[in-house]
């Protein structure tokens, strides 16, 4: 068995023969924003979570126009590729790629075991950053089918349709309203979106390099909980990065064809008046 | 502006472009606020405020970078912390007393989270050497002046406090 929809990733070895095609841009996404600076893959852009795809004023993304900005910045076409990789297994990497997929962007692809691997297997890192000749690039309007607001977690609740709470245990029992050292970081409220399932992130990925599991371990996992290709499923965590990846394992692995990612998360839903909790 | 390492090593950072002098600049940025902070912890807030934004990421790379490793002697202790594999940074924090009663905090953070290591790096550069009272003085908001909010997400800052928080129960400790 292999991965549905495999073009959508790649190894570290096809990002390094690739390093100088003009077809082709890679970005790095991390949790941690220095990391860029301290040394990148030769010829890499940046994009920070924070700084460049958040909205500077709403909690929300960039607007059209904004990742319009973005992305002529970043000397992106519409017909460029655009390779993501990054650091904590690449759950940014998959969160910027999620939001280049929410404005249209269809030729993204994930480099597998991001900058943990990259850097495991010693290969070159550098400071200097790539001046890019902006682009003019068109964004299409946002393609909601990807993203999930509250009132879709109420409509899939009221469905009783398959919602993945994709946090570590601990958050999910409600023990902790945010990851441990984190701490005022987030909700009033600890439990989970009442009938979610536990299926914690990193089950999908192997911890010694931090690249995804095989597709028939990726299909018993889910399977195995009951989350199978013909449901509607909304995956969360407790701001989206996180639930950004099981987002690529569950649509581009796993090939399931209506998957929603819910950013709003645990800092929305635990904060909720009226909103149903369970424990 | 020198910054002075927790072993009286040195480190040159980079002036602000409008070139304030450290420590001219008051830090009663906010109205109402009040601070009286170690006055090393002062000297870098001061500093920190008065730069750009790319200047404020430099200096956290710079901070991350100097970190010093974990004494030795602290590595048998470090090896019996659990590892929180769902946590972002683990962040191991320990204090001591220096030969002048002053607290001093050995830290270790991974070198894969050169943001929390620069932000820690504040804490320990401004408070190592300082008296237990001192450094329980140091309000949970005294960063706003550093308008570090621009450079880092929140979440990140409020790891910061948490450090800061840890930091305050570790100097207790150690002064029991």
């Amino acid at each position: 068995m292999s991965y549905a929809h495999p073009d959508y990733l790649v190894e570290t070895e096809w990002v390094a023969q690739h390093l100088s095609d003009p077809e082709i841009r890679i970005v790095e996404s991390d949790e941690d924003p220095l990391l860029y600076a301290i040394g990148h893959i030769p010829g890499a852009a940046q994009v920070d979570w924070f700084t460049t795809l958040q909205h500077p004023l709403r909690r929300d993304f960039v607007t059209r126009d904004q990742f319009e900005e973005v992305a002529s910045k970043l000397g992106i076409t519409n017909d460029t590729t655009v390779v993501f990789y990054g650091d904590k297994s690449n759950w940014f990497a998959c969160y910027a790629l999620w939001l280049f997929q929410y404005y249209g962007h269809q030729k993204v692809k994930i480099m597998n075991g991001g900058r943990t691997k990259w850097e495991q297997e010693k290969r070159e890192l550098v400071k200097d950053v790539p001046a890019f000749k902006p682009t003019t690039y068109k964004a299409k309007e946002a393609d909601k089918s990807i993203r999930a607001f509250r009132d879709d977690v109420f409509k899939s609740l009221e469905a009783k349709k398959p919602l993945v709470d994709v946090r570590s245990p601990k958050e999910y029992s409600g023990e902790l309203t945010h990851m441990p050292n984190y701490p005022q970081e987030g909700a009033t409220r600890g439990g989970h979106i009442p009938g979610a399932v536990s299926i914690p992130w990193a089950q999908a990925v192997n911890e010694a390099d931090s690249t995804f599991k095989t597709a028939e371990e990726l299909k018993a996992l889910y399977e195995g909980k009951n989350i199978k290709s013909d449901g509607e499923i909304i995956a969360y965590c407790r701001i989206g990065e996180r639930s950004s990846l099981t987002w690529f394992v569950l649509k581009y692995l796993l090939g399931y064809p209506t998957v929603k990612n819910y950013d709003g998360s645990w800092t929305e839903w635990g904060n909720l008046v009226d909103a149903p909790i369970e424990k | 502006m020198t910054v002075h390492g927790p072993n009286g090593a040195t480190w040159w950072m980079r002036r602000s472009k409008n070139n304030v002098i450290a420590g001219a600049q008051q830090c009663c940025a906010l109205p109402g606020m009040t601070m009286t902070l170690p006055a090393k912890l002062q000297e870098i807030v001061d500093d920190i405020a008065s730069m750009s934004r790319e200047e404020k990421l430099e200096t956290l790379i710079a901070f991350a970078e100097t970190m010093p490793d974990l004494p030795e002697r602290f590595q048998e202790e470090r090896s019996k912390m659990e590892s929180v594999p769902e946590c972002m940074t683990p962040v191991f924090i320990i204090a001591e007393k220096d030969a002048n009663g002053g607290i001093v905090f050995h830290l270790d953070i991974p070198k894969q989270s050169p943001t929390v290591r620069g932000l820690a790096s504040i804490l320990t550069n401004g408070l190592n050497g300082c008296t237990l009272e001192q450094i329980l003085s140091v309000p949970a908001d005294f960063y706003l002046p550093m308008n570090l909010q621009e450079a880092v997400s929140q979440q990140r800052i409020n790891g910061f406090i948490g450090v800061l928080a840890h930091m305050k129960q570790a100097a207790v400790k150690v002064s029991q």
